[in-house]
């Protein structure tokens, strides 16, 4: 946090352009207190959580898949590596030219580019697998449904973290991108709105609720998530089942 | 009530995991129903191999597993034959609690919540660990942890008990309890339990009998009866002239005597 802040006072300071801290955060409550803001801001965090929803279930498919192998699972190795190297304008850009303007173009867009990463992390989940617990399982005879519940999930429960919390802010990014380009709503569409009008005060107070909702995000929701899942390996604390 | 002589019958086993290098090979066994047997073998001889084939997760090229009379089933949801598994590292799920790891195997066994839940607390006092139930088992030493898992063995009440060197990564004087309370156990509780190890010292302790493997792939080399009252101490002299008797007879055997034909010179 301290290195925006830092950069911003330093802008602020030795450019005309970049307006001072004191003077935006001035304005912010009479920001938040327009009611034209809370439809965008919410529209692009739904934007953030489907494609986030489906990159996820993409990515476990296809790290499902991969680690399978055969030939569907070099099929997907080889397009999974393709798409890690679209950069996330070009994505944009052809998500445009494909959906035109429509929503489902916006959704398309994040979970292509962020769904190779999250098959990646999960990958390295399913190939670290213990192969003793799995003998545990199938020697205490438990059903394919109860296996899965207790051995397989559980193990991939921190790849998961670890992947939601990678691609989350990198959803962010692509969103707001594709917001700029395919669609004229959503975070995205107000900052580029603001900056064509040169509002570079607006600009900066989308970008600061843009920090918040992130570290929001990653302090009240992920983190919290995390360690209640995670109280295991913790401080060795009684369980609270 | 009679008991069966032939409760674990096992006739022309072979078994190979990748189908050309044999594991264990011919091998014929008998274990009396309440039995408590030691399958006595050197480092890497087919010992895991030979219960892993018992349990079922290993499918045997030819040979007959039965216990009980019944063919051992393979598969998960199979429940032909309940088996409890000791394994030579706790094999515990670190994400479940205590209670919840033994009551994750006894649900699969089709046991209801409410007789769950006494079971835990009966197995979980047995052996000691009463106070552990809801702790995670990385906070456990590793004592608790095997004690856990003998626990979820037995917990299911099995037909019968496999136990792969249980104490093999303890230190010694936990182990040595261990030996003490396992040997209790199976006098109270009665069930057929077959231990593999490569201590003869430990086999002559816990067991009736012990079946001596070959050094690989796995035959029965010879069945040793341990005619010593319980309960035994581990330093009994009866058990230490044993143990110098059953060295003396598998050194060759075991490879530590004149070199057999077809052994490497080298």
């Amino acid at each position: 946090m301290s290195v925006p802040i830092l950069l911003w006072w330093i802008g602020s300071h030795t450019t005309t352009f970049v307006p001072p801290m004191g003077e935006v955060l001035r304005k912010m409550p009479e920001f938040l207190s327009e009611e034209d803001i809370w439809p965008d801001v919410l529209l692009t965090v739904q934007r953030v959580a489907g494609s986030l929803m489906i990159a996820l279930s993409l990515g476990f498919g296809a790290a499902y898949v991969m680690h399978k192998g055969g030939l569907w699972g070099r099929v997907v190795d080889r397009y999974v590596g393709l798409m890690l190297g679209i950069p996330s304008t070009i994505a944009a850009l052809l998500s445009l030219y494909i959906f035109k303007r429509s929503e489902l173009g916006v959704y398309f867009v994040v979970s292509i580019v962020t769904f190779p990463f999250v098959a990646l992390t999960l990958l390295q989940g399913l190939r670290a697998a213990d192969r003793r617990l799995d003998e545990m399982g199938d020697v205490y005879r438990l059903p394919t449904s109860q296996h899965a519940r207790h051995i397989s999930a559980p193990h991939l429960v921190p790849y998961t973290f670890a992947a939601i919390r990678n691609e989350y802010a990198h959803a962010w990014k692509v969103v707001v991108l594709a917001e700029l380009f395919a669609v004229n709503s959503g975070m995205g569409a107000r900052f580029a709105r603001a900056f064509d009008r040169f509002r570079i005060d607006d600009a900066m107070l989308w970008l600061i609720i843009f920090m918040i909702i992130l570290l929001a995000t990653e302090y009240l929701l992920l983190l919290p998530s995390e360690r209640r899942a995670l109280r295991w390996r913790g401080s060795g604390k009684e369980a609270l089942l | 009530m009679s008991r069966t002589a032939e409760y674990i019958r096992i006739v022309g086993l072979n078994v190979s995991y990748d189908g050309i290098t044999p594991a264990v090979s011919n091998l014929d066994m008998q274990v009396a129903e309440g039995d408590f047997v030691a399958v006595l073998g050197p480092s890497g001889c087919g010992k895991s191999t030979l219960l892993h084939a018992i349990s079922g997760v290993v499918l045997p090229q030819s040979g007959i597993i039965e216990i009980a009379g019944q063919p051992v089933g393979t598969g998960r949801g199979d429940q032909s034959v309940p088996i409890g598994y000791v394994f030579q590292e706790h094999r515990l799920l670190p994400w479940r609690t205590v209670a919840q790891n033994i009551a994750i195997v006894l649900r699969a066994a089709g046991i209801s919540d409410e007789e769950i839940d006494l079971r835990i607390d009966r197995y979980l006092e047995m052996l000691h660990i009463s106070e552990y139930r809801d702790t995670w088992p990385l906070r456990l030493s590793g004592g608790q942890r095997q004690r856990v898992s003998i626990a979820r063995a037995l917990a299911i009440q099995p037909a019968v008990v496999l136990m792969d060197e249980p104490f093999s990564t303890l230190d010694e004087v936990t182990a040595r309890v261990m030996r003490q309370q396992l040997a209790e156990l199976w006098q109270e509780s009665g069930q057929t339990l077959v231990f593999v190890t490569h201590s003869i010292r430990e086999a002559l302790f816990l067991a009736n009998r012990i079946f001596i493997l070959t050094r690989g792939p796995a035959s029965v080399f010879d069945v040793v009866d341990v005619p010593v009252a319980r309960p035994r101490r581990y330093e009994d002299p009866q058990l230490t002239e044993l143990e110098a008797q059953i060295v003396e007879h598998v050194m060759d055997e075991w490879g530590y005597g004149q070199p057999r034909a077809g052994d490497d010179d080298a």
